[in-house]
């Protein structure tokens, strides 16, 4: 009996420090959607459908329409009210349009001039940091105008508006994890389909990735 | 039937004396080291300074509601995603914060704590943005007020502080990486400091101030030059 009793003991404490020990924690995890580029390189495209994946979005003068109706406004400081800022979160699908991650989006002026850059994670894979010269402020605003839009007003059709420059210098780097060696560029590119009477935007938001090994 | 009674109260003993082993184990006691001097020193308070605060379905430690819109997806429902204000040094907001976090798989009750992967974006108007990666053990704050406190109802001790930083850079640290403007390119180390310094189970609520030490060799270079 004594014999049983210890052993139990000991099956007890070693079990439950072996599964302290080797408990994994994981995310669930969907296949990379990658695909080989003709010049070398892996390709993977990023969606965000608005407005379903928006988290939150700044207000402030820099907010334009992409704040105004949107869900989750966060309320910026005074002293930033008036500057160039926008904070963004959002979250994250594959090219298939799974929910794989979250994202924030910072736009701001910087000693370069207006920046925007992008954190992306991915928890069962890491995170990946995309960073480019800023759109011009309203930038959204003003092709939503062109296309027809007023203010206040609802609106349907269809504008891709690219907001990355296109002389290829948007730059994509590792934040960790699976993604550590890789360098590359990105577009950004936001396919806007409407506004509802709240000021709401519907769209597709693509972020269109090409990375090397480094 | 006798000795399948004993084992199973061996079994529970065993496993009792592991949970007790466990949670004063100091091997899952890491945090950082006193932080020195910062190149760059940026404060927040919550619940004060939050932005906005989503978080997955089961992530919640707080017995917080996820809120209307939680992060439910099964690839991110154990993920938040915090935006702040940080201060500088007088206390005037300086900079935006969005803060992405995960459980690591580095998480390891025997010989690491509870780890949580801890990615910032930081963007300092006028300034630019940088981004630092961290992983912090959320055990010691777990163990010494969370559980005590909220889930067994002991009374709280008072104002207690975290250093929860614990890499992945040398030292405890956390990497930091410049990403545009004057920390373009910088590479440094940072580390979190934060009291915990008012906790009310009853109302669901908790007040912390906490402090983020970015270390910029580069940039201390480009002021001298």
């Amino acid at each position: 009996m004594k014999i049983v009793l210890l052993l139990a003991i000991l099956a007890g404490f070693g079990g439950t420090l072996a599964g302290a020990h080797f408990l994994p924690v994981t995310h669930a995890r969907l296949p990379s959607l990658t695909s080989v580029v003709a010049n070398g390189g892996r390709a993977e495209k990023f969606l965000i459908r608005l407005p379903a994946d928006r988290l939150s979005v700044t207000d402030g003068q820099a907010g334009g329409i992409r704040s105004v109706g949107a869900r989750g406004v966060m309320a910026l400081p005074a002293q930033f009210a008036s500057e160039s800022l926008r904070v963004e979160h959002f979250k994250v699908r594959d090219a298939e349009g799974s929910v794989i991650g979250v994202a924030a989006r910072h736009w701001g002026t910087t000693t370069e001039g207006l920046t925007t850059t992008w954190s992306i994670l991915i928890p069962s894979r890491g995170a990946l940091l995309l960073s480019a010269a800023g759109e011009a402020r309203g930038a959204v605003d003003r092709a939503l105008q062109s296309a027809g839009h007023r203010a206040g007003s609802e609106w349907s059709g269809e504008l891709a508006v690219t907001l990355t420059p296109t002389d290829g210098s948007s730059r994509v780097t590792s934040g960790g994890g699976e993604f550590d060696d890789l360098a590359g560029s990105y577009t950004e590119t936001w396919t806007l389909t409407g506004v509802i009477d709240s000021g709401e935007l519907r769209g597709t938001i693509e972020l269109n990735t090409v990375t090397n090994r480094l | 039937m006798r000795h399948l009674f004993v084992a199973l109260f061996g079994l529970l003993l065993g496993a009792a004396a592991a949970g007790v082993l466990l949670y004063y184990n100091p091997v899952t006691d890491t945090s950082a080291a006193v932080p020195g001097r910062a190149d760059r020193l940026l404060r927040y308070s919550l619940p004060d300074q939050v932005l906005e605060f989503s978080l997955g379905e089961v992530a919640e430690l707080l017995g917080q509601s996820a809120g209307d819109d939680p992060l439910w997806e099964d690839t991110i429902n154990r993920t938040a995603v915090l935006g702040l204000v940080l201060n500088d040094d007088v206390d005037q907001p300086a900079a935006i914060a969005s803060r992405l976090m995960a459980a690591s798989a580095d998480t390891d009750l025997l010989l690491h704590g509870v780890v949580v992967s801890d990615y910032w974006l930081v963007t300092i108007p006028g300034e630019g943005s940088l981004f630092v990666r961290a992983e912090s053990n959320v055990w010691p704050f777990l163990k010494r007020t969370l559980v005590p406190v909220w889930y067994f109802d002991r009374p709280w001790q008072g104002p207690a502080e975290y250093r929860p930083t614990v890499g992945p850079g040398p030292d405890n640290t956390a990497r930091v990486l410049g990403l545009s403007g004057v920390f373009g390119d910088q590479d440094g180390s940072a580390v979190e400091r934060y009291n915990v310094t008012a906790l009310d189970p009853v109302n669901r609520s908790a007040a912390v101030v906490g402090e983020l030490y970015l270390h910029l060799p580069g940039l201390q270079v480009a002021a001298q030059d």
